[in-house]
């Protein structure tokens, strides 16, 4: 056994001990602390990667060697590394981005803590993406709720209370789902652990039996987690949420927390209830709507939305759609399209919130549109970022989003029922998204009339080298999506 | 060495935009030395444009990047990518020397020049593309480096100019990127590439047959919104507010003939017009063009605004372009490559002398213009020039382009009836087309016609009154009874300095060529139309 | 360029005089250089163009226009007599013009645009083939735009702008009708008989026949045809004398001229014969003359009154081409000739009053006899003429055209047509001869104080304006008693193309 594949559980503790340690230091050393997590588990999460597309398949690790039903695995395999290395990379970018807002926005001695909800964010994140045990899964979400959480409320402004509240009403409500679909398959099936209880529940299948049940923990599963990552009928509690925190929390929570939920969705599809059965239960369908209608709702949303931190997070929810819809046309190219655009939105999200930040800096830290005018003069780098991160959602070539979208419009012509829906509801959601960011980033580069009423601060080197790396991300992403696309299919075909 | 250079156009002009761009944040540029740069970059580009037109770029490609998988980044330069480039190779350089006299008085110098330089490397990148991707990349580039000149002006007529310029070209290109995924998809050779005759697999696409004319038709209006095609031509009276050689050399040329040549290559390039040919999608483009004239060409006439009158007039004669590619023949593209270029010179001809009245005097509505015409004689004696080219009087560029679209039109409707000449084809499209359709094509000519009628409506009301100046009654009641004098309204304004008249002396002189002598250009672009259609 | 050479001087010549007359500085103040210029270019324009008649029967091919099409001029039958009675006319208008126009301002202009015109439509007269003839035919709109809204007054203007769209409207009509031609025919030259492709032509008659209607429609516009003969009735008002009358005895012959070049020489007469193209054409024809006399009639305006008679006037030539018969023919161009001659010598008769004694309404004009009794004559002669009296040359033509309608063989048409001729006759006497009677006879109650006091009293215009008007109605007599000639050269043609 390489030393190599140790890693996915080092950096889980990593990331949780360094957090326990951040608690008896103050802020600078707990930001210090949490800099440094985040770089080693990206570290690793990246070696991880480098190891499994070198051998060419994916491996499970038990710890400390005790089998099931006691023992508990880990699995890693190159979509694990991918995403770990992704998340790894943005919440890195989006903390340091976010990091002069943090120190403003969070009361002084409440800083570290603020850094200990990162780390155990962090942790949980990566357990989410690591773990091959639906009990840890479990475990983790619950972790990731409390930290998410967290995050939002401690800004300790009356909107951000009554969003965490929100948010943790909406997020019970998806774990509760989730543990129940849980409970029920564990009842079917006797196991807890992927593979052996995907063994059993292609065995049930085969004989016919349990197939109410079996539809039912479909469902609940699927709604559970739909509710948690914010697909559209259920994303009440996104704007608020991504609106009213800090913004590198923001970055964050939409960037790769509702993310982490959705490659557990996925994980689950393919690990634990078999992809076939997934499609024949129709419950594709089902998500392929609702993530069509997310599509277009989140960005009519968006356009009426005169707060532009609300504006962006109501863009999530449009973005999560596509997501949806991907997984919904029940094809591997859906599929790989779906996980490409997690990487995609998660990069260019996060950049829109951080250089937002930016714009808002230079502009009295006022949030709507009008205040925003000319803000693309006073920080140069800030909007470019913001245009670099619009144009990619709106699926301008050259950058992510494009690819996305080719993807989701390549995919989608292999399953002809979706294909004209796909397709229409891709242009159309592409106007829209069009409408309002060009319209924002039309503002950010109109001239104000009027003198500035704020003196122009330059925003720290931090948040510039954060939105330069980000915009480079999405250059990658979006020049040098071959290598990553097939690193996705490949991950995808060693889930089975 | 030359297979290099084929990037040189479109990178150039985008480099040196770029750094100006940068330059002129950091500190002012002296005008002498912007108007240095901007000229000479032009010309340098379009030497190099001119010397691969003419020979060096002779059948190579160069494959920049790989986008995504068969998504290659190439450019090459085909004989229809030729006659584009020449064109805008051949106007660049003249409208910026226009600019330059034009927006003297402008804040904001070093912007609005990148800007104009940029788009030149873009519109040149959309005409050099050697496959549908490239062109999809630089179609929407060209989006990204035009609005800001909509903007230019900084108004809030401006910024909603732009906005809804943006949208519009944003949400155009969403629908022309289905039809790029699905050539993709389609294609027989699993590239975009252009081919003349098109790529499709035809017997993989014969299943689908109405899905992918579908498909064609939203990218055909999707490319069409660049094109103006009615009902996705709003976003061009209102784009006007930006400065006259943005409106001119943009909203005339290059923007929009981007949108006629992307269609033009969508359909001989890609689809394929034996794919197309006598299908319910040739008819519906054939209708949409016709509507798009009749509604252009009347609005035109009941626009009081010089330049959004111009602007209408764009639009309707952008259809013409549409219309001919719609017949889908090689006479079709013929007529269709010809009045892309010979609008060119008449429309930005046209611009440029509303705008040098603009420049000159303020005017801008045409009952403005009152006896102009004798104080600015070699201005509107330019006008009159591209007026009655563009109304198609015989002699002027324009009449040899409609002439060739209406034989193209007649020609496809015999086909269409399933008579006479081409006995494969008439049988196949007579089976194909349903009744009521085969005389569209001759509806499509009186359309022509109509809109002919319509030009000399709007055009020749600009010209009777600046030549022909009411009189104004003016008595004067005196001791012996009653006198009446007739007075002439008065206005003090010249001709503009050489810088704006040049270029207007060298494309009447080139209308007036092409309109007495057009048989090379027609020769090298019926090679290019019997090979793609 | 090969070819006779001498075919191009006459339509050069006067073009390029009348832009030296339009830019030249000294023009505009000089008025003896002006007329002399002037005069002087007429004349030889006139010379240069019986030069070019007797210069033979060549082509002269100018330059290839697309790939199958030339600039191509030719001098044939036709051309001849178009063109003689182009240059007569314009050099008897333009020597009444040089005392008509000193009552105008900026006679340079009118001068100038006057001389353009003649080339134009010289070259109208010499085209060769369809596309030369269009050429010409947009020029001549153009050009002679600027005669009809010379006195730029708001009515002027307006009334020139309708001129001008009626005219392009009717060329694009035209355009359709040409644009299809080009794809059924061998090449568009004008061959008596013809240049039709039977071949191609089958199984599209319905297309074909309705792109010959659209071109008889379109070229018809100039011709005053109904229903595009709106801006006749409004362009001859405002117009100055001399413009009104070339525009109405010269200008909508050559709509005349480009049907008979569409019809005999392109499509062929045969083709249409017997079809709704011929039906149509002659009921629009006739409900024309028809039609035009009734509105004549009910005109107080004079000039207006000429300018209906000329609608009704040119649809009598329309429906002797409707017939495609040979005597119809003849009777149609020899009308073309004498209504040329008699309507110039009625509109500048009419100039003559209002350029003395400013009246423009026919009931204003009692007692003309005491003012103008020269020009009155001549008036009554031509007008004789034109109601068909023998032996006043109108009476020729009639004749023709009612023979012509009898022998043509159209059923009820054949004796409709010369029931409405006559009718018509009646109605042009009806509303020319009122104008004599009144100016001689006044009447008992006639107050001779008024016109006594402005003392206009035999106040007879100049012999510069009087002598044209009076060659004219000699001409309108001498062709009346001695048509033979004239007869022979036309059947001549006529026999060539039917």
């Amino acid at each position: 056994m390489s030393f190599v594949q140790n890693f996915p559980f080092f950096s889980i503790i990593i990331a949780m001990f360094s957090g326990i340690l951040s608690s008896v230091l103050n802020g600078k050393q707990a930001r210090n602390v949490s800099l440094g997590a985040i770089a080693v588990t990206t570290v690793m999460s990246g070696a991880v990667l480098w190891f499994c597309l070198g051998t060419g398949e994916s491996y499970t690790y038990m710890m400390g060697h005790f089998p099931a039903p006691w023992g508990n695995e880990i699995r890693a395999g190159v979509l694990e590394g991918l995403t770990a290395l992704i998340f790894g990379v943005v919440m890195l970018l989006s903390v340091i981005g976010g990091m002069r807002r943090i120190f403003l926005d969070v009361e002084n001695g409440k800083i570290n803590q603020f850094f200990i909800l990162v780390d155990l964010m962090l942790s949980s994140l990566l357990a989410l993406i690591y773990t091959n045990d639906l009990f840890t899964a479990y475990v983790f979400v619950e972790i990731n709720t409390i930290a998410g959480c967290g995050l939002i409320m401690i800004r300790q402004k009356g909107h951000s209370f009554t969003a965490a509240i929100r948010y943790m009403i909406m997020s019970q409500l998806g774990s509760g789902l989730f543990l129940i679909g849980l409970s029920l398959l564990y009842d079917v099936t006797g196991h807890l652990l992927m593979s052996p209880a995907k063994e059993t529940v292609a065995v049930i299948e085969a004989s016919g039996s349990y197939e109410i049940p079996m539809l039912v923990i479909l469902a609940v599963i699927s709604v559970g987690l739909a509710i948690k990552s914010g697909l559209y009928p259920f994303h009440a509690w996104i704007p608020d949420t991504y609106g009213y925190a800090t913004p590198a929390a923001s970055a964050m929570l939409s960037g790769l927390v509702s993310k982490g939920y959705i490659f557990l969705l996925i994980k689950i599809f393919y690990r634990v209830l078999g992809r076939e059965t997934v499609i024949a239960s129709r419950i594709v369908n089902v998500l392929f709507l609702f993530g069509l209608a997310g599509m277009i709702m989140g960005s009519v949303h968006a356009i009426l939305e005169k707060d532009t931190r609300r504006m962006i997070a109501y863009s999530s929810v449009a973005q999560i759609g596509y997501i949806y819809m991907g997984i919904g046309l029940g094809t591997q190219a859906g599929m790989v399209a779906a996980v490409f655009h997690m990487f995609t939105h998660s990069a260019t999200k996060a950049l829109l919130f951080i250089s937002a930040a930016g714009l808002y800096e230079v502009s009295g830290g006022k949030k709507d549109y009008k205040s925003l005018r000319g803000a693309g003069y006073r920080n140069p780098l800030a909007g470019i970022g913001f245009a670099v991160g619009a144009l990619s959602m709106v699926g301008f070539p050259m950058l992510s989003g494009f690819i996305s979208k080719l993807l989701f419009a390549t995919s989608a012509l292999q399953s002809p029922h979706k294909m004209m829906l796909t397709l229409i509801g891709l242009a159309v959601s592409t106007v829209l998204n069009a409408v309002y960011f060009l319209r924002l980033v039309i503002t950010l580069y109109t001239k104000r009339t009027e003198p500035a009423e704020t003196e122009v601060s330059r925003s720290p080197w931090m948040l510039r080298g954060a939105v330069a790396c980000f915009i480079l991300l999405n250059l990658i992403l979006g020049l040098g999506s071959q290598p990553i696309v097939k690193a996705i299919a490949d991950g995808l075909a060693m889930f089975d | 060495m030359s297979r290099m250079l084929l990037c040189v156009p479109a990178l150039l002009p985008i480099i040196g935009g770029v750094a100006i761009l940068f330059a002129g944040q950091r500190n002012a540029v002296a005008e002498r030395k912007l108007e240095f740069w901007v000229e000479g970059l032009t010309v340098l580009n379009s030497l190099i444009l001119g010397w691969l037109i003419f020979g060096a770029g002779e059948g190579d490609s160069l494959v920049l990047f790989h986008l995504f998988g068969n998504l290659k980044v190439m450019f090459r330069l085909d004989g229809m990518g030729r006659v584009f480039a020449g064109l805008i190779g051949f106007l660049w350089p003249l409208a910026v020397l226009y600019s330059f006299e034009y927006m003297k008085e402008e804040e904001r110098k070093s912007t609005f020049f990148a800007y104009y330089l940029m788009t030149y490397g873009v519109t040149a990148g959309i005409a050099m593309a050697g496959n549908l991707i490239t062109m999809y990349l630089f179609y929407e580039l060209l989006t990204l480096v035009t609005f800001p000149l909509v903007l230019y002006p900084m108004t809030r007529e401006a910024r909603q100019a732009s906005r809804k310029y943006l949208y519009y070209s944003i949400g155009g290109a969403a629908f022309a990127f289905i039809g790029l995924v699905f050539v993709l998809s389609f294609s027989a050779t699993g590239t975009t590439e252009f081919m003349p005759g098109g790529v499709l697999d035809l017997q993989a696409a014969e299943a689908g047959k109405n899905t992918l004319y579908l498909v064609f038709l939203l990218a055909f209006f999707g490319f069409g919104v660049k094109a103006a095609l009615f009902p996705c031509h709003g976003w061009l009276p209102r784009a006007t507010v930006a400065p006259t050689p943005v409106t001119a050399l943009l909203h005339a040329v290059a923007v929009v003939k981007s949108g006629a040549f992307a269609v033009l290559r969508l359909t001989y390039y890609s689809f394929g017009t034996e794919f197309l040919r006598g299908s319910w999608a040739q008819w519906v483009m054939m209708g949409a063009a016709m509507v798009s004239i009749v509604y252009g060409s009347t609005m035109a006439v009941r626009e009081a605004h010089w330049k959004r009158r111009l602007a209408y007039s764009t639009i309707s004669n952008l259809s013409y372009i549409l219309l001919g590619a719609s017949m889908m023949s090689p006479l079709g593209l013929v007529a269709a490559l010809s009045h892309m270029v010979f609008h060119g010179f008449m429309k930005i001809g046209s611009f440029f002398c509303a705008g040098a009245v603009m420049h000159q005097t303020g005017k801008q509505y045409i009952y403005e213009l009152d006896g102009l015409g004798k104080r600015m004689p070699v201005t509107f004696g330019c006008l009159t020039i591209a007026s009655l080219s563009l109304i198609g009087i015989p002699m002027f560029a324009g009449f040899i382009s409609k002439w060739n679209i209406a034989r193209a039109g007649f020609t496809c409707g015999m086909e269409a009836a399933g008579l006479g000449m081409g006995a494969a084809v008439s049988g196949m499209t007579a089976a194909a087309g349903p009744g009521i359709w085969r005389f569209l094509p001759f509806g499509a000519v009186a359309v022509l016609l109509y809109s002919a009628l319509m030009t000399a409506v709007y055009m020749l009301t600009v010209l009777v009154r600046a030549y022909f100046p009411k009189l104004i009654r003016e008595i004067n009641e005196n001791g012996n009874g009653k006198e009446e004098k007739m007075k002439k309204a008065e206005t003090a304004a010249c001709d503009p300095n050489w810088m704006m008249l040049v270029p207007l002396l060298i494309f009447s002189v080139i209308i007036i060529g092409f309109g007495v002598h057009s048989q090379p250009l027609m020769a090298f672009l019926t090679e290019i139309g019997g090979a793609a259609g | 360029m090969e070819g006779n050479v001498m075919l191009l001087l006459p339509v050069l010549f006067p073009i390029f005089m009348g832009i030296l007359v339009l830019t030249g500085k000294g023009f505009r103040t000089n008025r003896r250089s002006l007329t002399g210029v002037v005069l002087a270019s007429l004349a030889a324009g006139a010379v240069l163009t019986v030069l070019a008649l007797l210069s033979g029967d060549g082509s002269l091919t100018l330059w290839q226009l697309t790939a199958d099409t030339a600039v191509v001029f030719r001098a044939d039958g036709i051309s001849v007599l178009f063109a003689g009675l182009t240059a007569a006319m314009w050099l008897l208008v333009g020597i009444y013009s040089f005392s008509y126009m000193t009552h105008e301002k900026q006679e340079s202009q009118f001068f100038g645009w006057y001389l353009v015109v003649l080339g134009v439509l010289i070259g109208l007269d010499f085209s060769a083939n369809l596309i030369t003839f269009y050429v010409f035919y947009e020029l001549m709109t153009l050009t002679s735009l600027p005669l009809v809204l010379h006195e730029r007054t708001k009515e002027a203007v307006m009334a020139g702008l309708k001129y001008l769209f009626y005219s392009v409207a009717g060329a694009f009509l035209a355009l359709f009708g040409i644009f299809f031609l080009t794809t059924v025919s061998s090449g568009l030259t004008f061959t008596p008989g013809g240049v039709l492709n039977q071949s191609l032509l089958a199984g599209r008659e319905g297309v074909f026949l309705t792109a010959i209607f659209c071109m008889l429609v379109g070229f018809g516009t100039k011709a005053g045809m109904f229903p595009l003969h709106g801006w006749l009735p409004t362009a001859h008002p405002v117009a100055p004398a001399p413009a009104s009358a070339v525009l109405s005895g010269v200008i909508t012959k050559s709509g005349v001229l480009a049907i008979i070049r569409v019809i005999y020489y392109i499509v062929g007469p045969d083709v249409i014969r017997g079809t709704w193209v011929q039906t149509g054409w002659m009921a629009l024809s006739l409900a024309t003359v028809f039609m035009g006399s009734m509105l004549a009639y009910k005109e107080p305006v004079l000039k207006k009154r000429l300018a209906y008679s000329t609608v009704s006037q040119v649809s009598y030539i329309l429906f002797g081409l409707s017939l495609l018969e040979p005597t119809g023919f003849v009777g149609a161009l020899a009308h073309v000739v004498f209504h040329s001659l008699i309507k110039n010598a009625l509109f500048l008769a009419a100039g003559a009053v209002i350029f003395t004694t400013g009246w423009t309404r026919v009931e204003q004009m009692r007692g003309l006899g005491r003012i103008m009794p020269k020009m009155l004559v001549c008036y009554t002669a031509v007008s004789l003429g034109l109601v068909g009296i023998p032996p006043l040359s109108g009476f020729i033509s009639k004749w023709y055209l009612a023979q012509g309608a009898l022998s043509s063989g159209t059923g009820v048409w054949s004796w409709m047509g010369p029931v409405v001729l006559l009718l018509s006759a009646l109605l042009t006497a009806g509303y020319l001869l009122p104008l004599t009677i009144q100016g001689f006879f006044p009447g008992a109650d006639f107050d001779e104080h008024e016109i006594a006091a402005r003392r206009l009293i035999g106040k007879e215009p100049s012999l510069v304006m009087l002598v044209p008007v009076a060659l004219m109605a000699a001409a309108t007599l001498l062709f009346g008693c001695f048509p033979g000639p004239l007869l022979r050269m036309l059947e001549g043609i006529a026999g060539a193309v039917i």
